[in-house]
C-alpha cells in the first residue's frame, strides 16, 4: 500500500504545499498535469515547475472562461456590488454540522473529488481520552469489491479540525471510495465509508487510429483540437520543460 | 436531399426569485429583464416569421422554475407594475434627451420597447407567455422541453437517485399541468449529463436530451458521427450533441457576433452613470445602483472611449452576421457530409435564451434574420429535436461520459471552495427526506402538506444557481440566503414531524412564500425498490 498525500484545491496550490509533498507524490502530479520532467530532478526544481502550471492553468482560466458561464453572470447582473444584504433580513443562522460521523466523496472532473467528512463529538471525544489515539486519516481506495477490498489504496492524514478536503485521485475512468479512520496505536479502526464514485474520462475511449477514416474525420470537424481530449505524446507543449540542466 | 440540418435550441431558465414577503425586491428584476428584453422581443420575432410564412423552428427548454415564474399572478402584476416605472423613467430620459442626435432617438427607442412590451404582456397575451409558447408549441414551430424542477446539477447528486429522480418528475408534472400534454425532452441543468441519468430519464416518458461535445466524445464508444448526429444510449434514451462551431460563433467572449463593437453595449447603463437622485426612483431603495436597461452606448472600447449606440450600424452587422452564421453552417455541413454515410449532418445549436435580446440586445433581431435568409438557400434547414428523433430514430450506440457546459468540462463551477459547503447541508436534507418519506409513506392532510413543503424545499436547495452565484461573487449573499432559508425551513419541518408537532400558521405562510411544484408528491423521495 502506497501511502500518499495529496492537497486541496489547485486554486489554493503554493510553492509551501508543494514542498509537503513527497517527491513520488510531486512527480505524479507532474503527470496529470502532462509536465514532461526529467527524472531525478531536484524536488526545488520539480515544484517551480509543477507551480509555474498551477498559477499558468489558473490564468487560462480566469483569462478564457467559459462562454456559458459569462452569458449567464449577465443574466443575473443586478447590482454593482453585492449589496443585496441591505434589503433582505439577515439570513437564519444555519448548523455547521450535524454531529453525525459521516463521510462523503463527490467526483468534480477527472483528476480531483471534493471529502468532506464529520465525527460524532462523543466519538472523538472518546478517541482523544485514549492514549493510543495518533490521528485521523482518509483511506482512498481504487477499485473497491463489493467485500470492501481492493488492491490499491492511498491513505490522507487529516487533521481533527479539518472536516473536508479536495483529493487528487491518481488515475481517470476509475472508482474510489473513501474511508474515514482513526489510528490507534497500531491499528486502523473504520469510523465512516463513503458511497463509491468513478472518476470521468479525460481521454476519449479508443484512440483515432483505432476508428474508421470517417469516424476521425467527423471527430475532429467536432472540434476535438479544442477539447485536448486525444490521447497523444504531448498534449502541452508549451509546457515541455527544457531548462533543468542549464 | 438536406445538405445540412441546423437545431437551434434556446435555454431557458431562471432561478425561482419569488419574494412576496417584500413589496420590491432587485432579484425578480431578472425575471422582469429576461420578460422584456428576451421572451417579449422572441414572441414578436415567432409572430412575425408566422406572419410572413417563414419556415423557422427551434427548439425551447423551458426550466420548471421559470415555468413557475411565467404562470404566477403576484409575478405578473410586479412585472406590469415594473414596466409601468420603465415607461415613467423613459419619458424621463427623452425629456433628459430632448435634441441630442446622438441619444434622443435611443431614449424613445426605450420608450416604445417598454410601450409595446407593455402592450402584448398585458392585452395581447393578458400575461399568460406559456399560452404564446403553447401556440407556437401546437403549431409545431417550437419544440418545448422541460428541465430539472430547479436546475440541480445532477452529476453531483448521482449517489442519491431519490433526489435526481425528484428533479425530473416535479419537472415532468409541472409541465404537464402547464401544457397538457407530457413532454419528451429533457433539457440537463448545465449540460451536465451522467451515465445512468438515462434510465431515469426514461422510465419517465423522456426520450431525449443535449450533452456537451465533450461528454459525448468521451463517450464508451466513440460516436460514429461526431457531433453531427445524436447518439442512443442502450435503453434508446436519445442524446443530441452540442455544435461548438456554432456555439463559438455565437457564444466566444471575444469572436463571437455579440462583441462587435457596434452591438449595445450591456454594462454602460444610466443607473450607474446619472445622479443619484435622478435615478434612485428607479434602482433598489433609491440607492442601490443597479442596471436599469437605458444603456446608450456601443462596445466599441473601454469605458471612457464608448461611441454612442447607432442601431443602424447594429442592425447592418445583424444582416453581416446572419449570413456568416448561415454561410458557416453549410459549409460545415458539406464538409461533414462527405463522411455521413448518406444521412444530413446535423448541427445542435444550444444557447442561454437570456443571451438573445437581454445579453445582446440585438440578438432577437439576428435570430429572425437567420430564419429569413436560411429560406434562400438549399444547402440548410431547421429543425427541431423531436422532429430530427422522428425522422432518425436509428442511432449510434453510446452512452455519454459524465460532462458540462461549464468551464473544464466538468463539474468544477459548481463544486470549489467558494461553495462546496453547500453540499454538506444539501446532503443532509436529501438523507432525512429520504427517511421522512419512508417514515411516512403514506400521509394525507396536514401531514402530506407538510412533507410536500418539505419535499419543495430540498428541491430548492439543490438550485445550481446558488453555487453557481457564489463562485461569481454576484449576489452571493442572496444565494446564500437561498440555501439557508431552505435549509432552515427543511429541518424545522424535519423536527416538527420528529415531535409530532405541527405551527399550521407557519406552514401556511411558507407555502405562499415558497408555491412552486403544487402537485409535489414527496413520495418520489422514498427509495426505489
Amino acid at each position: 500500500m502506497t501511502r500518499r498525500r495529496y492537497f486541496s484545491d489547485d486554486e489554493n496550490v503554493n510553492v509551501e504545499r508543494l514542498n509537503s509533498l513527497s517527491i513520488d507524490a510531486l512527480y505524479a502530479l507532474s503527470e496529470k498535469m502532462a509536465l514532461d520532467l526529467p527524472p531525478d530532478l531536484e524536488k526545488v526544481f520539480i515544484v517551480e515547475a509543477l507551480f509555474e502550471a498551477f498559477e499558468e492553468d489558473n490564468e487560462d482560466r480566469k483569462s478564457a472562461g467559459d462562454a456559458a458561464v459569462h452569458i449567464e453572470e449577465k443574466k443575473y447582473s443586478g447590482s454593482e456590488l453585492d449589496e443585496i444584504d441591505a434589503s433582505i433580513d439577515a439570513a437564519p443562522c444555519i448548523v455547521c454540522r450535524y454531529n453525525e460521523t459521516i463521510v462523503h466523496v463527490i467526483a468534480r472532473d477527472p483528476a480531483w473529488a471534493f471529502v468532506f467528512w464529520d465525527l460524532r463529538d462523543e466519538e472523538l471525544d472518546e478517541l482523544r481520552a485514549s492514549d493510543s489515539f495518533s490521528h485521523l486519516f482518509l483511506r482512498v481506495i481504487k477499485e473497491p469489491g463489493y467485500d470492501g477490498k481492493s488492491t490499491a489504496s492511498f491513505e490522507v492524514v487529516v487533521g481533527e479540525e479539518d472536516d473536508h478536503w479536495y483529493l487528487h485521485l491518481p488515475e481517470e475512468d476509475r472508482s474510489y471510495r473513501v474511508d474515514l479512520y482513526a489510528k490507534t496505536g497500531t491499528k486502523s479502526r473504520l469510523l465512516a465509508h463513503s458511497p463509491v464514485i468513478r472518476t470521468p474520462r479525460a481521454l476519449m475511449a479508443d484512440s483515432l487510429a483505432d476508428l474508421d477514416p470517417g469516424a476521425a474525420e467527423l471527430a475532429a470537424l467536432s472540434g476535438l483540437a479544442i477539447l485536448e481530449i486525444v490521447q497523444a505524446p504531448m498534449r502541452h507543449p508549451s509546457r515541455i520543460l527544457g531548462g533543468f540542466d542549464e | 436531399m438536406d445538405s445540412g440540418l441546423v437545431a437551434l435550441v434556446l435555454n431557458s431558465h431562471l432561478p425561482f426569485v419569488r419574494q412576496p414577503d417584500y413589496p420590491r425586491f432587485l432579484e425578480e428584476r431578472w425575471l422582469f429583464e429576461s420578460l422584456s428584453e428576451t421572451y417579449l422581443p422572441l414572441l414578436r420575432v415567432f409572430a412575425r416569421l408566422e406572419s410572413d410564412k417563414v419556415p423557422w423552428k427551434l427548439t425551447l427548454a423551458l426550466s420548471p422554475t421559470l415555468e413557475a415564474m411565467f404562470g404566477d399572478a403576484l409575478l405578473r402584476s410586479r412585472y406590469t407594475a415594473w414596466l409601468k416605472m420603465q415607461l415613467e423613467l423613459a419619458e424621463k430620459e427623452m425629456v433628459r434627451c430632448a435634441g441630442d442626435p446622438d441619444f434622443a432617438p435611443l431614449a424613445t427607442m426605450y420608450y416604445n420597447l417598454y410601450l409595446k412590451d407593455s402592450e402584448d404582456f398585458t392585452m395581447l397575451y393578458s400575461g399568460n407567455l406559456l399560452g404564446a409558447l403553447d401556440f407556437y408549441y401546437k403549431k409545431g414551430r417550437i419544440d418545448l422541453m422541460t428541465s430539472g424542477a430547479t436546475n440541480a446539477f445532477m452529476p453531483i447528486y448521482r449517489n442519491y437517485q431519490a433526489a435526481t429522480t425528484a428533479q425530473v418528475e416535479a419537472a415532468v408534472v409541472s409541465f404537464r399541468a402547464a401544457f397538457g400534454r407530457s413532454p419528451s425532452g429533457f433539457w440537463m441543468p448545465q449540460l451536465g449529463w451522467y451515465p445512468g441519468i438515462e434510465e431515469t430519464l426514461s422510465a419517465y416518458g423522456l426520450q431525449y436530451s443535449v450533452v456537451s461535445t465533450r461528454g459525448a466524445l468521451l463517450g464508451d464508444p466513440t460516436p460514429r458521427y461526431g457531433s453531427y448526429a445524436p447518439v442512443s444510449c442502450p435503453n434508446g434514451f436519445t442524446t443530441f450533441i452540442r455544435d461548438i462551431a456554432s456555439t463559438n460563433d455565437v457564444w466566444s467572449e471575444t469572436s463571437g457576433y455579440p462583441a462587435d463593437p457596434a452591438y449595445r453595449d450591456f454594462y454602460r447603463d444610466i443607473g450607474f452613470d446619472l445622479p443619484l437622485d435622478y435615478v434612485g426612483p428607479y434602482i433598489e431603495q433609491n440607492q442601490i445602483r443597479t442596471f436599469t436597461g437605458f444603456k446608450y452606448w456601443s462596445i466599441t472600447g473601454g469605458n471612457d472611449q464608448k461611441a454612442p449606440y447607432s442601431p443602424e450600424l447594429a442592425a447592418a452587422r445583424v444582416e453581416e452576421h446572419a449570413s456568416r452564421f448561415l454561410q458557416a453552417r453549410a459549409a460545415q455541413a458539406k464538409a461533414a457530409s462527405v463522411h455521413m454515410n448518406g444521412r444530413p449532418p446535423l448541427m445542435v445549436a444550444p444557447y442561454d435564451a437570456e443571451l438573445f435580446g437581454h445579453g445582446w440586445f440585438e440578438g432577437p433581431g439576428w435570430l429572425e434574420t437567420v430564419f429569413r435568409k436560411a429560406q434562400a438557400t438549399e444547402d440548410l434547414r431547421f429543425v427541431t429535436l423531436s422532429e430530427y428523433r422522428r425522422s432518425y430514430p436509428d442511432n449510434f450506440e453510446s452512452v455519454p461520459e459524465y460532462s458540462s457546459w461549464g468551464d473544464g468540462g466538468y463539474g468544477g463551477i459548481w463544486l470549489e471552495k467558494s461553495n462546496d459547503w453547500v453540499y454538506r447541508h444539501v446532503f443532509k436534507l436529501i438523507e432525512r427526506m429520504i427517511e421522512l418519506a419512508e417514515r411516512f409513506p403514506n400521509e394525507s392532510g396536514l401531514r402530506e402538506r407538510v412533507l410536500n413543503q418539505a419535499a419543495r424545499e430540498v428541491m430548492l436547495a439543490q438550485a445550481s444557481d446558488w453555487p453557481f452565484l457564489l463562485r461569481a461573487g454576484k449576489s452571493g449573499s442572496f444565494a446564500r440566503k437561498q440555501i439557508e432559508d431552505a435549509v432552515t425551513n427543511f429541518n424545522r419541518i424535519y423536527e416538527m414531524l420528529c415531535a409530532n408537532t405541527v405551527g399550521t400558521e407557519w406552514l401556511t405562510k411558507l407555502e405562499k412564500r415558497n408555491n412552486i411544484f403544487p402537485s409535489i408528491n414527496y413520495r418520489v423521495f422514498r427509495h426505489k425498490r
